[in-house]
């Protein structure tokens, strides 16, 4: 079955979301851009075994993901275990009166572990849900939030942001019919 | 902990209620962050060879499909 108008237009408008997913993973634009560039010929060769009307963007997504994660391992590089870095942490100083600028987050973002960093983007950017994004990341829903809850921790300690850091585990558990399943 | 030059800094004037439901929402400093990170590469130009990458896709389908 040949790949219809639809699915070319819709793997066209989900572009850009793929790119900015892509580079919060790379960290790097052309390797970024290259990334989408193997995701969209996987999707288009598997096309058929995508189903109208479900989610596009998500199966994009995985897709992407998936990759990004067997590009590393062909390189030999370990995927960062969340719990063994970051010993060192690289203070950033908000410029004045608690306002962050755009490049101290960013710097933040990069410090995360892979794990942390997608499950954050996943839920507080992308606009999944908890259900989607643990799909998006073939794991359990509890993990995602586990991720999302100590991503949101370490980015508030790199950023010594004080004063929304003592959310208990009722805030986390407040999260699972949270308001991001648009 | 948490001081008033913090709360100011942070616009919380409903301390936790609203950030409680939604830590990552718009009254928590890193949920804006992260929105407005994502927003900015969002936005940014699609180079052309992504739409040249779908069009030879898809001419090489019509191709195969003529076969």
């Amino acid at each position: 079955m040949a790949v219809t108008p639809e699915f070319k237009r819709e793997l066209l408008a989900t572009i850009p979301s793929l790119r900015a997913f892509a580079v919060s993973l790379t960290q790097n634009s052309d390797k970024a851009d290259d990334l989408v560039q193997e995701t969209l010929v996987k999707a288009w060769d598997k096309h058929e075994s995508f189903q109208m009307g479900t989610n596009l963007k998500a199966w994009l997504f995985t897709i992407l993901r998936n990759e990004f994660y067997s590009q590393m391992r062909k390189r030999g590089r370990e995927i960062q275990d969340s719990e063994g870095i970051m010993t060192e942490r690289l203070a950033v100083h908000p410029s004045q009166h608690g306002k962050l600028d755009l490049a101290d987050f960013r710097g933040a973002l990069e410090q995360l572990p892979e794990d942390q960093r997608e499950a954050i983007i996943l839920i507080g950017a992308s606009g999944f849900s908890y259900e989607e994004a643990a799909e998006i990341c073939n794991c359990a829903v509890g993990t995602i939030k586990s991720r999302v809850s100590r991503a949101r921790t370490r980015l508030q300690d790199i950023l010594q942001i004080t004063g929304e850091a003592d959310y208990g585990p009722d805030a986390i558990s407040s999260q699972v019919m949270g308001s991001n399943a648009a | 902990m948490k001081s008033m030059k913090d709360s100011l800094a942070l616009g919380a004037s409903t301390p936790r209620a609203k950030g409680s439901a939604d830590p990552l929402g718009v009254n928590s400093e890193i949920g804006r962050k992260l929105k407005q990170y994502y927003d900015e590469l969002v936005s940014d130009d699609v180079p052309d060879r992504f739409a040249q990458l779908l069009s030879q896709l898809e001419a090489a389908e019509t191709t195969r499909k003529g076969d």
